[in-house]
């Protein structure tokens, strides 16, 4: 690990001269910057009563009250005091309210269904089709494509096994296609910046790999060659995906100096086994940003914690491992009521917000900001509560300028579950494939309870 | 002389075209902006594009268009598509042989010619790579580590099975999927876990690992050793020899292809494995030459190209070694055991004879195969029954599709609560259901006497069928006797000294402690208050009680109104005094009201949608699997939306929308077929009226967990019509489902057309028109011998069709 580390200071050495632009996109032309999303989830619902602005009064108040439409401009508001971390970035802030998901699995554990808005379980086969970050990944593609990083649950029902390893994760490519998301800051780098790693061991696992896939293609690339018809395409399709692969990892050459100048600029205490989460958490955004700038993906997607995640390093209750489950139930933790505890975590989380918002901001991009071009979307996998129903589905979202919605520094309530004009999660994200060039009909699953609605199509006042 | 301006010898091909084509498409008139007589003077690509076009129209009989009062005959028909197929060989460039090779278009082939005994082609299924089935892959893995009998996993936590099979109903496996990008993602991945655990062994006695090392704390799961020729490599200090490395080779080419390496794999793998080693050292290197034999495409596809001479027909047999790979997977997802492997060895898999003694014998054998027949409804509270060949049952559980009902989500309200969803960890009630519908199906096929028509005509189901019938009825006896004993004793008041008294009796009888208390037992336990309530409500109401109580861990029978049977007492809500359902011991058992697989509520459910029912789908269904039929598909422009209506019932509303000339023509197929099964609602209970639900409808309010609203309701219209069956005396207006399905029972055609099915699923594949005699004869086993399911398939898998390959110009 040592010449890992020796690798990474390195590549600190050059941060002071670190000229901040992307290198692969400095020479795009103007507005051709592609569009980027970044999707953080987290588990134990997300209180809708926690995220309604301090300063909200008379009729409005009233109406949040019945949860009832309506929306005002966050200028005028304060933020929620946990939301304080993003107070700078009001203007590029949404707090979206009223949507509901009861197509989705809810309660405890959701797997893919907050992404692909189906009801997803442990089988496989409950993955009706891509979640939504796969279908803008698409829209905008890259050399990596996609990007996942979790903070996987060690214990309860949706336990994945390693926390450190490379698992099924919360995306699905396609149906019955689950991810798989990188456990650990440590082994992401190892795994997606192999291609500049300077220590020994990396370099021949990074030369080994080369050799086996030239052989992989070479021998499924010959015997395609003797055949014709129908059988020459059951092993040509094999070989050219071998060679397509290669292909991934040459332009990940080229790009290697981008790459290296991007790589995460991380403490030792990042590679250790023992992470706590709120430092994993940190490591990942440091991660998704690397891989955004430098180009290699233009969609991360973040499991910040999911309900089996056993919370380490929250502030001010450090030394605790802290069981979502049982905050959920209501259990304090140390002099902490569970509310507490719930605000302590969304705290964290806004800062993780901002560290990432902040840092693309900070890179220009296009006579703009990196961040011009992004949204990152906030939000519960399971809807509003521990034991959820999934009549609410908070969102927070942070959108730059060049966003193709307009819902930009607004506190928005939708209709209420069952009222005229309700929306729901795939309403949402319908709006956002549609905006940004999917224009399928109807993106999600729908709600048998809601069988007397029209639930399709996009949230026609969000398409401005 | 020239066809569409191309040059063509001395065929009729153009008289014909003059005839029938011309008129529409030539210099003075071009329908559909189609010139045909000028083809010659496109470029290539595009006169290909409208070849494969008229090919098509052709062989669809959608060209020239019904309305015309002048058709081409049968003969000329063929005349004009064989000369376009020609012309397209020409450039090999037909897209319509690679289409019908798909599931949805396997009823284009004639039935009436596949049957009518004309055909003398002989038999034989194009030489093919055949993409391996999600069960055949797991298999495979317990091939590589070399895992038989109990030792063998149904799954592993490194490895995700690549292949997905589509999930329509109907055979679902064939052999048209390719490899790509998806498989290889997932391969990488796999190959690098399987050839760690390969390894591991070796490595904790090499001293780099210790036994109780593990990467992964949840990934402890590990081969008992590694093979030798590994271990050598792993623990030598030195590089090893080149001996050792070819053993090496040939040790893994044995694990995943069961066959040595050729001569030039050995070379460029050994290549590969010097290379790594000498980069990565022993174990590192060695794991490269590993992954890189798991990665060959050979271990994803099943071949079958035959070997040998080619007969007079252009045919060749399948190898011995290929035989009994074909004949393994036929009957399981294994690879060949032992005696197929010794057979095959001995050249004794060569003849009809040979293919007959294995399959019978693997038929025959009631133990190697067994396994769970509904692996997939396994979860909390149920795992599934066990069925000799699971392989062989699984060719119903497609063909019927009612598996699919755990991917239809239902209102839980809307049943009133006793419905519950596949959720985590269970596949709810669809996987208690679809088992029940298994049990039915493996009842029949133990029979094996006219198992279609039994199928379809059963009146007798299992529900709740937990234990052995021996068993339930030893329980029962057991509890009636203490009844009877306790029933006029304090037990509700007094239980300890009632406990004390009868010592003997609640513990032989009822497998209770003595004393019993009153309270103080954990919520799921058997208590003597708990069991006597329990039995005042079933048998003092002159019922059989379920053999789990309500209070069970884990139970979740309450579901029994699914088929229209009472509820068990204390299951739904409070205690209404009312009787439940008296419990059977004897299973299966007549249910009132249900006529065969289709009136099950698996199958109605499988074929319904979230909140109604689905005619349309059923009738396709009918008219595609059981009539050999075929319905287009919805064209592009149609949104088919079933408009909403307070006051009318579903049919009224679909009548309403289909009967536009333009719709009917397809739904003529569909709808008189599937309206019949309106007799049962959309969650697959038989009904004589049908609820509107709608909020202005509403009678009354249910809780939705143990009451569904109530909603006035309108009188339904069951009646149907059957056509299609080529048997007047059966065609014809029809009562209701039961009627139809009588009808279908008796249809010869729909016979057939279940061999048909047959034949796809052991073939992995479409039926061609030379298969002809294959399906005669697999028809006559069926009927020669009492309607056995077993004798149709000892006539597949020894016919030409299965025994024979043959080059085509798809296959090299």
């Amino acid at each position: 690990m040592k010449s890992r580390r020796n690798f990474l200071k390195q590549s600190m050495l050059g941060a002071g001269s670190m000229a901040l632009t992307p290198g692969l996109f400095a020479a795009n032309p103007k507005g051709k910057a592609p569009k980027r999303f970044i999707f953080i989830h987290k588990g134990n619902g997300l209180l809708p009563d926690t995220l309604v602005p301090s300063t909200l009064k008379g009729a409005e108040l009233e109406k949040e009250k019945r949860k009832e439409a309506f929306e005002v401009s966050l200028k005028n508001h304060e933020l929620p005091e946990w939301m304080g971390a993003l107070s700078e970035h009001k203007e590029n802030m949404t707090i979206l309210q009223g949507l509901s998901g009861k197509m989705c699995t809810t309660g405890h554990h959701t797997w893919q269904s907050s992404l692909g808005v189906y009801k997803a379980n442990e089988r496989l086969s409950s993955i009706k089709w891509a979640t939504v970050d796969f279908e803008l990944a698409k829209l905008f593609p890259s050399s990596l494509e996609h990007i996942e990083l979790a903070c996987f649950p060690s214990g309860g029902g949706n336990s994945r096994g390693n926390i450190n390893g490379i698992e099924k994760g919360f995306s699905a490519r396609g149906p019955q296609q689950p991810n798989y998301a990188f456990g650990s800051p440590k082994v992401a780098i190892e795994e997606l910046f192999k291609s500049v790693l300077s220590d020994k061991e990396s370099k021949i696992q990074y030369q080994l790999e080369r050799r086996l896939l030239e052989f992989a293609a070479t021998s499924e690339g010959a015997m395609a060659e003797e055949l014709r018809g129908i059988e020459k395409a059951k092993v040509k399709n094999y070989s050219d995906s071998i060679e397509n692969i290669r292909e991934r990892n040459r332009k990940m050459d080229a790009m290697s100096d981008v790459i290296r100048k991007h790589a995460p600029r991380l403490d030792d205490k990042y590679f250790a086994d023992d992470l706590n989460t709120v430092d994993r958490q940190i490591g990942h955004a440091e991660i998704a940003l690397s891989t955004l700038i430098s180009g290699m993906t233009n969609v991360v997607t973040l499991t910040a914690d999911e309900l089996g995640t056993i919370y380490t390093g929250v502030t001010d209750i450090e030394k605790e491992n802290v069981n979502l489950h049982d905050v959920g139930h209501g259990k304090p933790v140390g002099q902490f009521e569970a509310l507490q505890v719930r605000e302590k975590v969304r705290r964290h989380h806004m800062s993780l917000i901002d560290r990432l918002v902040s840092r693309l901001k900070s890179v220009p991009e296009d006579g703009g900001t990196m961040f011009d071009n992004t949204m990152l979307l906030y939000f519960p996998d399971n809807g509003e509560t521990h034991h959820s129903k999934g009549t609410e589905w908070p969102f927070i979202v942070m959108s730059g300028k060049n966003a193709k919605l307009d819902i930009a520094g607004k506190y928005i309530r939708l209709p209420h579950y069952g009222k005229e004009g309700h929306k729901t999660l795939g309403n949402w994200y319908t709006s956002i494939l549609n905006a940004y060039g999917n224009p399928v009909e109807h993106y999600g699953a729908i709600d048998t309870g809601l069988a007397h609605m029209d639930q399709k199509g996009a949230i026609k006042q969000f398409l401005g | 002389m020239t066809v569409f301006g191309l040059p063509v010898g001395a065929s009729g091909a153009e008289a014909l075209l003059e005839n029938y084509c011309y008129s529409c498409h030539d210099e003075w008139e071009q329908k559909g902006n189609l010139q045909l007589d000028v083809l010659d003077t496109l470029p290539l690509e595009s006169r290909l594009g409208v070849l494969n076009k008229v090919q098509e129209q052709l062989y669809f009989g959608q060209m020239p268009p019904k309305k015309k009062k002048k058709q081409p005959t049968v003969a000329e028909r063929s005349e004009m598509l064989a000369w376009v197929a020609a012309e397209l060989k020409k450039h090999d460039a037909s897209t319509l042989e690679d289409k019908l090779r798909y599931p949805n278009f396997g009823n284009h082939v004639s039935h009436e010619k596949l049957f009518s005994g004309e055909i003398d082609e002989k038999p034989f299924t194009p030489a093919r790579r055949w993409l391996v089935s999600p069960q055949i892959f797991i298999e495979r893995i317990n091939a590589v580590f070399g895992l038989e009998g109990g030792a063998r996993q149904s799954s592993f936590y490194g490895v995700t099975v690549p292949v997905i099979l589509p999930d329509h109903s109907g055979v679902r496996y064939y052999d048209t999927t390719t490899l790509d990008g998806g498989h290889l993602l997932m391969m990488l991945t796999n190959a690098d876990w399987i050839s760690k655990k390969q390894l591991r062994e070796a490595r904790v006695k090499n001293g780099e690992i210790k036994f109780n090392e593990f990467p992964n704390p949840k990934d402890k799961w590990t081969p008992r050793s590694t093979p030798e020729a590994f271990e050598v490599i792993v623990t030598k200090e030195s590089s090893p020899a080149e001996a050792e490395m070819i053993a090496a080779i040939h040790t893994q080419y044995q694990c995943v292809l069961q066959r040595a390496a050729s001569k030039s794999e050995l070379e460029r793998h050994l290549r590969l494995l010097k290379e790594s080693i000498s980069l990565a050292g022993n174990t590192e290197g060695l794991r490269q030459m590993l992954v890189s034999v798991l990665l060959k495409s050979e271990f994803m596809y099943r071949y079958e190209f035959g070997a040998g001479e080619e007969d007079e027909y252009g045919r060749r047999k399948l190898s011995p070694r290929e035989a009994s790979y074909a004949i393994a997977y036929a009957l399981s997802d294994r690879n060949p055991d032992a005696e197929l492997v010794k057979a095959a060895g001995e050249g004794r898999l060569n003849s009809r004879e040979d293919y007959r003694r294995e399959v019978i014998r693997i038929l025959k054998d009631q133990s190697s195969f067994a396994g769970p027949g509904a692996p997939e409804v396994s979860g909390k509270g149920l795992s599934s029954h066990r069925v000799t060949h699971p392989k062989v049952n699984r060719f119903f559980r497609e063909f019927f599709g009612y598996p699919n009902m755990t991917k239809v989500f239902k209102d839980t309200k809307r049943s009133g609560g006793f419905y519950s969803n596949a959720g985590r960890g269970t596949a709810g009630t669809s996987g208690h259901v679809i088992d029940e519908a298994d049990k039915i199906v493996d009842h029949i096929l133990r029979q094996d006497q006219n198992v279609f028509e039994q199928l379809l005509t059963t009146d007798e189901y299992f529900v709740y069928h937990t234990r052995p019938n021996e068993q339930t009825a030893a329980i029962i006896d057991r509890w009636r006797e203490a009844y009877e004993v306790l029933k006029d004793e304090p037990w509700r008041d007094d239980p300890e000294s009632v406990s004390l008294k009868h010592e003997e009796l609640l513990k032989n009888n009822l497998g209770l402690k003595v004393p019993q208390q009153k309270k103080g037992k954990g919520r799921h336990d058997n208590t003597l208050v708990r069991l006597m309530g329990y039995f005042e409500t079933t048998f003092g109401r002159g019922t059989t009680p379920y053999t789990n109580p309500p209070w069970a861990h884990g139970f979740r029978h309450q579901y029994s109104e699914i088929y229209n049977l009472a509820p068990i007492p204390g299951t739904r809500g409070k205690d209404t005094g009312q009787k439940g359902w008296d419990f059977q011991v004897q299973q299966p058992f007549k249910i009132p009201n249900r006529k065969g697989i289709l009136t099950h509520p698996a199958w109605l459910l499988a074929h319904s949608q979230n909140t109604e029912t689905d005619p349309v789908r059923r009738g396709k269904w009918i008219r595609e699997k059981l009539l050999a039929g075929y319905v287009p598909d919805v064209p592009i422009t149609v949104d088919a939306q079933i408009p909403e209506d307070p006051h009318r019932t579903l049919r009224e509303r679909l009548d309403e929308v289909t009967s536009p000339q333009e719709c009917w023509k397809c739904h003529v197929h569909m709808n008189p077929l599937g309206l019949t099964f309106e007799m049962f609602d959309d969650f697959g209970r038989f009904r004589t009226e049908e609820a509107l639900e709608h909020p202005e409808n509403l009678i009354k309010s249910g809780d939705g967990k143990s009451s569904a609203s109530v909603y006035k309701t309108k009188p339904l219209k069951v009646n149907g019509f059957l056509e299609g069956t080529g048997n007047p005396a059966l065609d014809g207006e029809v009562r209701d489902a039961y009627d139809l399905i009588d009808r279908l029972a008796k249809s010869r055609r729909v016979r057939q057309s279940i061999i048909r099915h047959a034949f796809r699923y052991f073939m992995g594949r479409n039926e061609l028109i030379s298969d002809s005699q294959t399906l005669i004869d697999a028809e006559a086993a069926y009927v020669k011998n009492g309607g056995s399911f077993k004798m149709v398939i000892v006539s597949l898998l020894t016919s030409d069709s299965f025994i024979y390959r043959k080059e085509t110009q798809s296959s090299q």
